[in-house]
C-alpha cells in the first residue's frame, strides 16, 4: 500500500471514484477467469461424452464382407433341377434332335430347346409365346422376351496390347457376326451395341509391343457361343489369316478361369456376364476384362403342331408346368384333361441350367422355399451324422419354414463375416474397402451391417460373432435389476426414514451414519467378495432355491440371479440411503410441525408429508443406484456369473449372465468382429439404462409438479 | 399525547378480565432448556377460556418456547427439555401417560410463517380431520372451517388448487382454517401476522375476535398495537442480563398497558427497551 492510499483510507476506508471503478473492474476480471474455466470444464465434459457415444456407434455399424460357403442361388437352382428332372413324366435327352422328334410326335408333349434347334425343326414344332412375347429377332435383342440371354466374348486389355492378332480377330468378329449369326440360330445385336464394342476395342488396342505376334489365338469357354465363334474363325481363316487359332468348348465358368486365373486363353466365350468375383480374379492376375456382346440366345418353349390349345404361357404357368402340374388342365383352366409329357435337355447341358435360372431362381429366393425343399437342400449338403444330430435335437418335420431356413443358412450356406470395418472408414473409404475386399476375399460380398439388430437382441451367446446375441444377458440384467430394485429401494428408504425421522440423535446413530457414508465408497470388488461369501456360500440353500424345493439339489448352486441381485443391492444400498436421507432432511421442518400440530402421529406425518416431498430426491438416489448397479462387472464376475450360457433365465434361482459381463467377455476375444458386438451390446446397455432412468425422471417430475 | 397514552386509548374496556378465573390451561414452574441453555425460567401462567392472551417481549426472550410448551411442540426439538407442569383439564400434559398426539389435536397451532402443505386447499383442511378419524361430511367441514377463517368466499371455486397458489395472507388464513378444522379447544398463534400486510393483519385480527367466542387463543406478537387491540390478557417476558425467559408481568391487557407494575414492562411498551 502506498502512503497516498493510506491517506485516502483514512477518509472513507473504501476506494472511491476512479479507483472504485478500477477496483470493480479488477474483481470482474478475476471472476471472468473462473467463468472461462467453468465453461472449459463443460466443454471437456461434452466432448468426452460425444467421443464415448460416437466411438460406440462407430463400432456398431459399418461394412462387412460376407462370404457364403455355398451360394444360396445355386441351392435353389439345384433343388429345382432335381425336382424337374426327377418327375417320372419328364424325359431328358442330351440329343436335341431326339427331343424335337419326341415333341413333334406327341400332341400332349411340351419341351424347351435352344432357339437354333427349334429353327431346324420349325416345320414340326410350334413355339409358344412367354408372357405374351414371341421369341423374334426383335424381342430377343431388346430383351423383352423373358427366356433370352446375351452372348459375349471376353478378352482383356492386356491381351489386346500384347496380341494385336487377337484384336484383329475380334474386329473381324464384330464386322461379320451379324451375317453369320442367323445361320447359327442365334439373334443379332443391334448396330449401336456393335459400334460401342468397336470403340472399346479401339481404345484398348493402343499401339503396344506386339511380342506374341506369332503365337496362336487361344479361345475357350461357353458351349453355347462355341458354334458362333467357330463359324467366324472359319471365315476369318478363309479370309486369309495365316496364324493358328485354337478353340475349345469348356463352359462359361472354365472359360473365364482360362482367361484370367490361368491366362491360357486370349478370348473367352460366355453365355452370361462375368460376376464381380470373376472380374476380381482377373484384376488380381493383372488382366482387365473387356466385354463384347456379340448376340443373344433364346430358349424356345415348343409343342407339337398337333397341339391345338396352347398358344402362350405366363412365367407362373411355366413354373407349374414343369413341377407340380399333372395334366394340361392344371396349368390353365379350359385346357384338356390330358397328362403333360415333358421332353427337356439333360442336366449336363447348359440349357436346363439357363431355363431353371430364368424361370425359377429369379422368382424363388431361398427365403421363400417351402420347408420340404429346404429339408431336401439341407440333407443333400450335410453329412448323415450331422443330419442325425440335428434330427435328434428336433425332428425336421416338426420345424417350421423359418427354422428350416435358419438351418440351411447356418449348416449349408454358412455366411461368414470375413472382414469388417467401422462406420467412419466405411463411409469415407468405401472404394478402398471395396478394392481390398476384391483382393483379399473375392468371393465375399460387402454389406452395410448393423451389428445391433433384432437377431442380435434375440439370439443367445455363440462363439461365432455374427450369430452371437445378447438375449440371455439382457434378460439376466432385467432380472438382476428387478431384484436390486426390490431389495435396495425399500430397505434403503426404510433405513433412511429410520435414521432421519426416528433416531435423530445419539451415539449409535452417528456411528451408523459414518459407516454408511464410508460404505458408499467401498470398491465394488469387495462387495463381490462379500456376495460370494454370504450369498453364494453361506446362504446357498436360499439363493440356490434348494430350501424352497425350487431347484434340483444335486446341480443347483448359489451363483444365481438372486445372489447377484442381493450383492448389487448391497452395493447400491448406501447410495440410496444417503440420497434418501438428504431428500428427507430437505423437507421443510414447517411441514412436519404443521402435521404434528394438527395431531398427526409420526407415521402419518411421514407418510403424508415427508415422503411425498422427499420422493423426487429419493428417486434421484434410486436412479444413481440403479445406474451404478446396471453397469457393474467386477462383483458379478466374483460371484460367478456364467461365462457361456444360452438358457434364458426364468426366475431368481436361474444361472445367468448380465450385459456388462457379456461386453467384458467379448472385448477379450481376439476376433475383431467381437468388438462390433461388444459395442452393439454397449448401446443396448446404455439404452436400457436411459430407459430406467427416464422412467425414474418421469416419475420424479410427476411427483414434484405439485 | 404520549405514545403510551395513544396505545391505551385503543384498549377495549374489559371488566371481567381478571387472571386466575377458571383457567383452561396453566403453566406451573415451567422451565425449558435447550441443551444446557436455560431458555424459560419458572413461568407460572393461567390462560382464561374464550379469551385472547398475548405474549409480548423482546426477541429471544422465550415467547415461542413457552407457547410451544402448550401443545408439546418442543418434543420435536431433540435437545429441548421441559421441566415443570402444563395443566390442561387438570392433567399435566407432560405426564408420561399423556399422548402428545391427543394434546396437539385438542390444542391447535398456527405458525409464524404460513406453512400450508403442498397439497390442494381442500386436502390441507381435510387431512387433519381425516387422520383424526373425523366421521362427518368432509365437504361440510371444509366449508365450515374456511368460513370460520373468513376464506371461503375467496377460495370456494378453487378448492382443488394447490395451496401455494394463494397469497401469503390467504395462506395464513388457510392455516387457521386447517387448525380449527380439528376442533381444538385452544389455538396457539406464533406471530401469525408477521409476514402479512396491514390489511391482511386486520382481517386476521377480526377473525381472532370472532374465533374467541369458541376457543381460547394465545398469540405471540411483536406488535404492541396488535396486543393492545385484540388481547384480553398480556404476558410480558423479559431478557435481563442474559437471563432469558422470565415472565416479568402478566395481567389484564388494559392494566398492563396503563399501570405496569414493572419498570421493564413500562420501558418495553413505551419503546424505551434496549
Ligand atoms: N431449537 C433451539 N435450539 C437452541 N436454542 C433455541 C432453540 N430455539 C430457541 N432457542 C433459544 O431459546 C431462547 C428463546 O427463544 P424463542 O424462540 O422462544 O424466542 P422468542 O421470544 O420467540 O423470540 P422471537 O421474538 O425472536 O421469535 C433464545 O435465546 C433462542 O436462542
Ligand atoms: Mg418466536
Amino acid at each position: 500500500m502506498t502512503t497516498q492510499t493510506k491517506a485516502e483510507a483514512k477518509t472513507s476506508g473504501m476506494p472511491e471514484g476512479e479507483e472504485l471503478r478500477r477496483q470493480i473492474q479488477q474483481r470482474k476480471n478475476r471472476g471472468q477467469i473462473w467463468f472461462s474455466l467453468f465453461q472449459l470444464s463443460l466443454i471437456i465434459a461434452i466432448i468426452a461424452l460425444i467421443i464415448l457415444l460416437s466411438n460406440i456407434i462407430n463400432q456398431t455399424f459399418g461394412l462387412s464382407a460376407v462370404e457364403n460357403k455355398i451360394d444360396p442361388e445355386s441351392l435353389v437352382q439345384a433343388a429345382f433341377e432335381k425336382t424337374i428332372v426327377g418327375r417320372t413324366d419328364t424325359t431328358t435327352s442330351e440329343d436335341d434332335a431326339t427331343l424335337s422328334q419326341s415333341i413333334a410326335a406327341n400332341p400332349n408333349a411340351i419341351g424347351f430347346l435352344g432357339y437354333a434347334y427349334y429353327r431346324e425343326k420349325a416345320d414340326a414344332l410350334r413355339v409358344l409365346a412367354v408372357e405374351n412375347v414371341e421369341p423374334t429377332e426383335e424381342t430377343v435383342t431388346d430383351n423383352s422376351y423373358p427366356l433370352s440371354r446375351p452372348l459375349f466374348v471376353y478378352t482383356s486389355q492386356e491381351t489386346l496390347k500384347e496380341k494385336p492378332q487377337a484384336a484383329e480377330f475380334l474386329n473381324y468378329y464384330l464386322d461379320t457376326v451379324d451375317s453369320v449369326i442367323g445361320e447359327v440360330g442365334y439373334f443379332p445385336v443391334d448396330q449401336a451395341t456393335l459400334d460401342a464394342a468397336r470403340a472399346t476395342l479401339a481404345a484398348a488396342t493402343a499401339a503396344g509391343d506386339s511380342e506374341g505376334e506369332d503365337n496362336p489365338i487361344a479361345i475357350s469357354g461357353s458351349s453355347t457361343v462355341y458354334p458362333l465363334t467357330a463359324a467366324i474363325v472359319e471365315s476369318f481363316q478363309a479370309a486369309g489369316y495365316p496364324g493358328a487359332i485354337t478353340l475349345e468348348s469348356v463352359g462359361t465358368k472354365a472359360g473365364y478361369a482360362a482367361l484370367c486365373a490361368d491366362r491360357t486363353a486370349d478370348i473367352a466365350n460366355a453365355s452370361r456376364r462375368m460376376t464381380r468375383q470373376e472380374a476380381a480374379a482377373c484384376s488380381k492376375n493383372r488382366r482387365t476384362p473387356v466385354e463384347i456382346q456379340v448376340g443373344a440366345d433364346a430358349l424356345a418353349l415348343v409343342v407339337s403342331q398337333e397341339n391345338d390349345w396352347a398358344q402362350d404361357l405366363t412365367l407362373n404357368e411355366i413354373q407349374k408346368l414343369f413341377t407340380v402340374a399333372q395334366n394340361w388342365s392344371d396349368v390353365r383352366e379350359g385346357w384338356p384333361d390330358e397328362p403333360i409329357e415333358r421332353f427337356i435337355p439333360s442336366l449336363e447341358s447348359g440349357t436346363l441350367d439357363f431355363f431353371v435360372e430364368k424361370v425359377y431362381v429369379d422368382s424363388y429366393p431361398l427365403e421363400e422355399m417351402p420347408a420340404a425343399s429346404l429339408k431336401a437342400m439341407l440333407l443333400a449338403n450335410i453329412s448323415t451324422g450331422r443330419a442325425r444330430a440335428l434330427e435328434a435335437q428336433q425332428p425336421f418335420d416338426e420345424r417350421n419354414q423359418a427354422q428350416m431356413l435358419e438351418l440351411v443358412r447356418t449348416e449349408v450356406v454358412q455366411p461368414r463375416v470375413v472382414a469388417s470395418w467401422n462406420a467412419l472408414p466405411s463411409l469415407f473409404n468405401r472404394s478402398e474397402i471395396e478394392a481390398r475386399t476384391l483382393d483379399d476375399n473375392p468371393e465375399a460380398e460387402l454389406h452395410w451391417k448393423s451389428w445391433l439388430s433384432w437377431e442380435f437382441l434375440t439370439s443367445t451367446q455363440s462363439s461365432v460373432p455374427e450369430y452371437a446375441g445378447i438375449r440371455t444377458a439382457f434378460l439376466g440384467t432385467l432380472w438382476v435389476m428387478a431384484i436390486v430394485i426390490l431389495f435396495s429401494v425399500p430397505v434403503g428408504v426404510g433405513a433412511a426414514i429410520y435414521l432421519e425421522e426416528y433416531s435423530k440423535h445419539g451415539r449409535i446413530n452417528d456411528i451408523l451414519q459414518t459407516n454408511i457414508d464410508n460404505l458408499a465408497g467401498v470398491p465394488s470388488i469387495i462387495y463381490g467378495i462379500l456376495g460370494l461369501t454370504i450369498f453364494v456360500r453361506v446362504l446357498e440353500p436360499i439363493t440356490s432355491g434348494k430350501a424352497f424345493g425350487l431347484a434340483d439339489p444335486t446341480t443347483a448352486n448359489g451363483r444365481t440371479i438372486l445372489a447377484a441381485g442381493l450383492t448389487l443391492g448391497l452395493l447400491v444400498l448406501p447410495i440410496i440411503i444417503i440420497n434418501a436421507q438428504e431428500a428427507i432432511r430437505a423437507v421443510p421442518q414447517a411441514y412436519r410441525e404443521a402435521g404434528y400440530g394438527m395431531g398427526g402421529t409420526r407415521w402419518q406425518v411421514i407418510r403424508s408429508h415427508v415422503l411425498p416431498s422427499a420422493l423426487p430426491g429419493i428417486l434421484t438416489g434410486t436412479i444413481l443406484g440403479i445406474s451404478r448397479a446396471i453397469g457393474e462387472t467386477a462383483p458379478v464376475v466374483v460371484i460367478g456369473a456364467s461365462t457361456f450360457i444360452t438358457v434364458d433365465p426364468n426366475g431368481p434361482f436361474s444361472k445367468f449372465t448380465v450385459l456388462p459381463m457379456q461386453i467384458f467377455q467379448w472385448t477379450t476375444r481376439p476376433q475383431p468382429e467381437f468388438r462390433h458386438i461388444a459395442a452393439a451390446a454397449s448401446i443396448v446397455l446404455l439404452i436400457l439404462m436411459f430407459t430406467l432412468n427416464g422412467t425414474a425422471i418421469y416419475m420424479r417430475n410427476r411427483y414434484s409438479r405439485k | 399525547m404520549t405514545r403510551q397514552e395513544q396505545l391505551i386509548d385503543t384498549i377495549p374496556e374489559n371488566p371481567q378480565a381478571k387472571s386466575g378465573d377458571q383457567a383452561v390451561i396453566t403453566a406451573e414452574n415451567l422451565n425449558v432448556y435447550y441443551g444446557n441453555f436455560h431458555a424459560v425460567r419458572d413461568v407460572n401462567l393461567h390462560i382464561a377460556p374464550r379469551k385472547i392472551t398475548a405474549f409480548i417481549g423482546p426477541s429471544g426472550c422465550g415467547k415461542s418456547t413457552v407457547l410451544r410448551c402448550f401443545n408439546r411442540m418442543n418434543d420435536l426439538i431433540p435437545i429441548a427439555r421441559v421441566k415443570g407442569e402444563v395443566r390442561f383439564e387438570g392433567r399435566n400434559i407432560y405426564d408420561p401417560n399423556v399422548d402428545p398426539v391427543e394434546v396437539r389435536r385438542r390444542i391447535g397451532m398456527v405458525f409464524q410463517k404460513p406453512n400450508p402443505f403442498p397439497k390442494s386447499i381442500y386436502d390441507n383442511i381435510a387431512w387433519g380431520a381425516r387422520i383424526n378419524g373425523y366421521r362427518g361430511n368432509m365437504d361440510e367441514l371444509v366449508e365450515e372451517s374456511l368460513r370460520g377463517a373468513a376464506l371461503w368466499k375467496e377460495v370456494k371455486d378453487k378448492l382443488k388448487q394447490n395451496a401455494y397458489g394463494l397469497s401469503g395472507g390467504q395462506q395464513q388464513r388457510l392455516c387457521i382454517a386447517r387448525a380449527i378444522a380439528t376442533k381444538p379447544e385452544i389455538i396457539l398463534m406464533d406471530e401469525p401476522c408477521s409476514a402479512l400486510d396491514p390489511i391482511a393483519t386486520l382481517a386476521i385480527e377480526d377473525l381472532m375476535k370472532e374465533m374467541v367466542e369458541k376457543y381460547a387463543i394465545i398469540i405471540v406478537t411483536h406488535n404492541m398495537q396488535q396486543a393492545a387491540r385484540v388481547s384480553d390478557f398480556t404476558a410480558f417476558y423479559n431478557v435481563d442480563e442474559g437471563r432469558t425467559g422470565e415472565l416479568a408481568e402478566f395481567g389484564p391487557t388494559k392494566q398492563l398497558f396503563t399501570k405496569p407494575r414493572q419498570k421493564a414492562t413500562e420501558d418495553y411498551i413505551t419503546g424505551r427497551f434496549g
